[in-house]
């Protein structure tokens, strides 16, 4: 994927190359291959659905048909290797949630029994005949009569049953949802039924099957970490698969954007947990939630809420996590009476009772936080008029001139205003938990937190003022435009570039110094990916452009051009065409200094550079010398 | 379906008694609501009570697990006031090839055999697990004031 240029995108590099005097550390040929090749890395026959080079790309949209291509090729890849059954194959996928990676990982680390044991397969070794294979009648356990042979069916475990108590048997584990768990009626068996005896048994009953096949077809979705479906209502029937980082905020074909963890509306810098508990709280009094609350707990593996509905406490979640009803806790599901495992809950904890104090305090926190984040939002929706007349203006005048003239600046602008009010808007969601005292209480100390508070307050502060400045350029008539003199055009310029500075600073704040800093716990946010986020519109954007060769790849690089405030001083600065760019990989590079790495291998920042470290091959020696490893 | 292997496994009762139990219809026209008694186990400190349960089948019985309830109190760790059972075998890992009467047996172990670390009632199975001799009492006395005569 070549980024397309057009001298629009050019002139505006070169622009802001003079506005900031970078000297060239690389040339142009060392950034511009690698970061193409990172690009291509991933969009190698993966992207065929997206057609917004100016997007960071990574993700993969799966429609109806794509499902089914994709889950055959994964599907292949295992019965390839394994030369097993299609049967066995999607068996063992469904266990490893479709990981491929992890699959044969186990595979070369235990061994192929083992992995079979693991997923509940009745291996092929351990087949055995039909028990008595000369009787002509076979004593049903479920129905308690004896069948002809021919009207029973044997898994691959050994039990055999009548067909008929194998039906009824499917028929309920498949109408209480449990297609993909079909295991044999032997007790304590708990192996898997083999897909195709599965349907010659309901041959004959049409909706079940289709039932059951939808199941295992959705199930690559369903029981998948790195596949959601798009979250749009009515449903699109899309589903976005996201390769590497998981924190993200993915667009579907449908136009829905939306937070690749939490599937909820794209809140960063808000973290999903605050997310959730904000919207909890604007909607507290919601009667589906209350009763969630009262009669559900979540699966700590799928995290789908669960309902009690027998007396004990182990609870099994319909995707064959067992739990501990009153911790929450995952336990083993061998984890009862018969055998025993240590797990004991129940204890009381201080903290709860405290909380209560803290509800008065957080009511006048929450209309205070609540109030600066709808400022934004309202603010946002009364820009976005705005924003349509005057790209329309551009539209026109782009078309109309001959003379080439490029208004791209003001796109950039109009959509980076856009975009940050956004921020801006979640980032006071983020302040209400982050400074709250509450989510985080034991592991920030008071003092510590209001120096964190200050610091943020400080950073949102100046930005919101470089936004409101931007906005209240952004303002003119269209006739303006034609006219913007240079110094006009410089400032929005300006200000564009310096609102992306500051966003990347801010995210980094956030990345580093508050969420990084946590040790209990990971809390990931989807990183700022700079300007590539972005949509670009009709025409090539000079920022977006140049956005989308470096931070394609990096989560967390922007393409601030302003200077650098904790940089290394000696560093190699960015090259003159990427200025944009470069300046954010120059940026990521000082963030590989130890201080976060260590003891954060989780924290989204370390995977960044990971990721950095992996996919930047143009120029190892100058850029890799900041990463510790 | 289901009447019929509920009458059958009655028939399996009646003609093959377990020792330590016994179950049957509570009305005779309702094959789907059972009574049944359990011994108390000898070796365990609930022996020379009775215990009477409750068993209920599903309309789609046996390819669901019957339920099944304590209508005796018992201090347990593994049945709680209400009366509820957590025993695997009665949720996850029912089989539509057990019968009441293996269900009753597996209560009948799980009286002689309770399992702490998957406690019902946690505070019974911190007392089973650190002061065994009080569970004990406290379980005899139990049976002897609500499971006998």
């Amino acid at each position: 994927m070549g980024t397309p240029h057009d001298c629009g995108a050019y002139s505006v590099e070169r622009m802001m190359e003079d506005m900031y005097d970078y000297d060239s550390g690389y040339s142009e040929g060392e950034e511009e291959p690698s970061s193409d090749e990172a690009g291509m890395d991933f969009l190698d026959g993966e992207c065929t659905t997206r057609t917004h080079h100016a997007q960071p790309t990574r993700w993969l949209l799966i429609d109806a048909k794509k499902l089914l291509q994709v889950q055959e090729e994964a599907l292949a890849s295992v019965m390839a290797i394994l030369g097993c059954s299609r049967s066995t194959a999607r068996s063992l996928l469904m266990h490893f949630r479709w990981n491929t990676e992890t699959l044969f990982g186990m595979m070369a680390e235990r061994g192929l029994d083992d992995l079979y044991r693991a997923a509940r397969i009745t291996s092929r070794s351990a087949k055995t005949p039909l028990a008595p294979c000369d009787a002509a009648e076979l004593a049903c356990a479920a129905c308690l009569c004896d069948v002809a042979r021919p009207d029973a069916t044997q898994m691959a475990c050994g039990h055999a049953f009548c067909n008929d108590c194998w039906r009824q048997h499917l028929a309920v584990q498949i109408s209480e949802g449990r297609s993909r768990r079909l295991v044999c009626m032997g007790v304590r068996c708990g192996a898997v039924c083999d897909e195709e005896q599965v349907r010659q048994l309901l041959a004959g009953e049409a909706a079940l099957l289709a039932r059951y096949e939808r199941s295992l077809l959705e199930s690559y979705v369903e029981d998948n970490a790195m596949t959601r479906w798009c979250p749009s209502v009515p449903h699109c029937g899309n589903a976005v698969r996201v390769d590497g980082e998981p924190h993200c905020e993915p667009e579907c074909s449908c136009g829905v954007r939306f937070c690749f963890s939490c599937t909820e509306e794209p809140h960063s810098p808000c973290t999903c947990e605050m997310w959730k508990r904000w919207k909890v709280k604007c909607h507290d009094d919601s009667e589906t939630k209350n009763w969630l609350t009262a009669n559900t707990k979540a699966c700590p593996k799928c995290g789908k809420p669960v309902e009690k509905n027998g007396g004990c406490n182990l609870v099994v979640c319909m995707c064959g996590q067992a739990f501990c009803w009153l911790c929450g806790e995952s336990t083993g599901r061998e984890h009862t009476w018969t055998s025993i495992s240590g797990h004991s809950c129940g204890r009381y904890s201080e903290e709860t009772s405290a909380r209560v104090d803290e509800a008065q305090r957080n009511v006048k926190r929450y209309t205070h936080y609540h109030l600066r984040r709808e400022a934004h939002m309202s603010s946002q929706k009364l820009e976005a008029p705005v924003k349509a007349k005057l790209q329309a203006s551009i539209d026109k005048l782009e078309k109309n001139q001959s003379t080439l003239k490029d208004y791209s600046w003001l796109s950039t602008a109009l959509e980076q205003l856009f975009h940050v009010r956004r921020i801006l808007g979640y980032s006071y969601v983020f302040a209400f938990y982050m400074f709250g005292n509450d989510m985080f209480r034991e592991e920030v100390t008071p003092a510590q937190n209001a120096l964190n508070q200050n610091l943020f307050e400080d950073q949102q502060q100046q930005l919101e003022g470089e936004v409101e400045r931007l906005s209240m350029m952004t303002e003119m008539t269209p006739d303006r435009i034609m006219e913007a003199e240079d110094a006009l055009r410089l400032d929005v310029i300006n200000s564009t570039v310096n609102i992306d500075t500051r966003l990347v600073r801010l995210y980094e704040l956030l990345e580093n110094d508050l969420l990084g800093a946590l040790t209990l716990g990971c809390h990931y946010i989807s990183p700022y990916k700079g300007q590539s986020q972005l949509r670009s519109g009709g025409g090539v954007h000079g920022l977006s452009t140049a956005a989308v060769g470096g931070s394609l790849e990096f989560p967390g690089l922007g393409t601030g051009a302003g200077p650098s405030g904790d940089g290394d001083p000696t560093r190699p600065a960015s090259p003159p065409v990427q200025a944009a760019t470069a300046a954010g990989v120059a940026r990521a590079a000082a963030r590989a200094v130890p201080r976060q790495t260590q003891g954060l291998g989780q924290g989204s920042t370390g995977s960044g550079h990971r990721e950095r470290a992996a996919l930047v091959p143009g120029s190892p020696s100058k850029r890799m010398r900041h990463d510790p490893r | 379906m289901a009447s019929k292997r509920i009458s059958k496994e009655l028939k399996d009762l009646q003609k093959d008694p377990p020792t330590s139990c016994s179950a049957g219809p509570t009305s005779p026209d309702d094959l789907f609501h059972w009574q049944a008694t359990i011994m108390g186990p000898p070796d365990s400190p609930y022996a020379g009570g009775v215990f009477m349960v409750k068993i209920h089948f599903p309309p789609d019985y046996p390819f669901k697990p019957p339920k099944v309830n304590f209508q005796t109190k018992v201090y347990h760790p593994n049945i709680n006031s209400n009366g509820s059972i957590c025993l695997d075998i009665l949720k996850e890992q029912w089989s539509p090839a057990l019968t009441v009467s293996k269900v009753l047996l597996s209560i009948c172990s799980l009286l002689t055999d309770p399992n702490p670390d998957d406690p019902l009632v946690p505070e019974i199975a911190h007392i089973y697990k650190t002061d065994r001799k009080r569970y004990e009492d406290t379980a005899r006395q139990w049976t002897n004031k609500y499971a006998m005569g």
